[in-house]
């Protein structure tokens, strides 16, 4: 039995929205010891918001055990217990409902690139941080013993030249957007650490939302099946009703 | 589907079909990544030979993004641990691909079973 749909205002998707601070797109992956900050939110995320708080009128409560309202911006799918029970309270005709399901799929499908976009480039910092931290506690190691450490470098593609790096305290660590600030190797350690476990967090919170959106699609996918296979076979009902001969003429 | 016949679809069969998609996207990561560390092994060991064979006795060791000049025996202990960490990481990423690979074999004679030809959860 569908749960019944209280009307309600609209998902408080945007409340939660806006939690998240809109900031242009940074590109991540220039700067790894830049700050790992949040994932920004987007115009795609914000579009998808608008559009399912005009579906949110006829759709089931927040109580409903069967949806997940949002996560971070992305609506939940709602779960359909019953094809007809579903058209009937949303006041859709097949296929408007066909049509309004494939939509949101699309969205879905935006959202995930996006998603993916990020979690790529968030794969790719992190070994940058990990290479930088292995420089720093080699230079540390140096350190103690005196002797200098000579390593190659590249100059330019395929040219490389020999430096002799001498005891020091300080690396210097490149920021991001042209700055780069000097620190000890202790402090220099500590700031790196903080990074890979901010990327490393990130990662993570992106890697969920990946989930439950895929988990999203999943179940837009299943629905436009049974709406359509409904529709199917209310047709050939029809059709048996209507060849069928009267039989009190 | 074919048959339009009335198999409803429940909220536990959904979470099913949600899961089975999960683990199969899950497979196929786990799958890159197993093929990375094989890779990331194998270089190693290409690595660890040459060692071997050359008669310098500094060697051009990759640190972050420079060469770092250092002694042969450093290097073959670092190869070393190197290759622990990863043979350990590949045994880790295998153990998962074979948990997942059960998991979706019982999901798919749940759903199977329930649904028969009205769903296909087969690879394209």
């Amino acid at each position: 039995v569908y749960p019944p749909s209280k009307s309600k205002a609209p998902l408080p998707s945007s409340a939660a929205h806006s939690s998240h601070q809109r900031r242009p797109e940074k590109p991540l992956r220039s700067s790894p010891c830049g700050s790992s900050g949040e994932i920004p939110s987007s115009d795609l995320i914000s579009r998808f918001v608008k559009q399912s708080n005009m579906a949110a009128a006829s759709s089931s409560s927040t109580e409903s055990p069967k949806t997940t309202t949002e996560r971070r911006g992305i609506p939940g799918a709602q779960f359909v217990e019953d094809v007809e029970t579903y058209l009937t309270q949303t006041g859709f005709d097949v296929n408007s409902a066909l049509a309004f399901l494939q939509e949101r799929l699309q969205q879905y499908k935006l959202v995930e690139m996006k998603l993916l976009a990020q979690q790529r480039d968030l794969q790719a910092k992190i070994p940058d941080i990990e290479k930088c931290l292995d420089v720093v506690a080699t230079l540390e190691a140096k350190k103690g013993t005196g002797e200098a450490l000579i390593a190659d470098f590249e100059v330019s593609e395929g040219i490389y030249s020999r430096a002799c790096i001498e005891d020091n305290d300080s690396v210097c660590l490149w920021l991001g957007a042209n700055v780069m600030l000097e620190y000890s190797c202790e402090e220099a350690t500590l700031l790196l650490k903080k990074n890979l476990e901010n990327a490393k967090a990130s990662l993570e919170v992106l890697i969920a939302d990946l989930q439950f959106l895929r988990d999203q699609v999943t179940v837009t996918q299943v629905t436009i099946a049974r709406v359509y296979n409904w529709d199917v076979h209310q047709r050939r009902i029809r059709q048996i009703a209507a060849s069928s001969p009267s039989k009190d003429s | 589907g074919t048959g339009g016949s009335e198999t409803e679809v429940t909220w536990e069969d959904q979470q099913n079909i949600n899961k089975f998609g999960r683990l199969n996207n899950r497979f196929h990561e786990l799958e890159d990544e197993i093929k990375v560390a094989k890779e990331a092994i194998d270089n190693l060991e290409d690595a660890s030979n040459e060692l071997i064979l050359t008669d310098e006795e500094v060697v051009r060791f990759q640190i972050g993004e420079v060469f770092a000049h250092v002694p042969k025996e450093e290097v073959e202990t670092r190869i070393e641990e190197m290759k622990e960490l990863n043979s350990k990481n590949l045994e880790k990423l295998e153990e998962e691909k074979e948990s997942v690979v059960a998991q979706m074999a019982e999901l798919k004679k749940i759903l199977y079973g329930k649904f028969k030809d009205s769903i296909n959860l087969e690879e394209d």
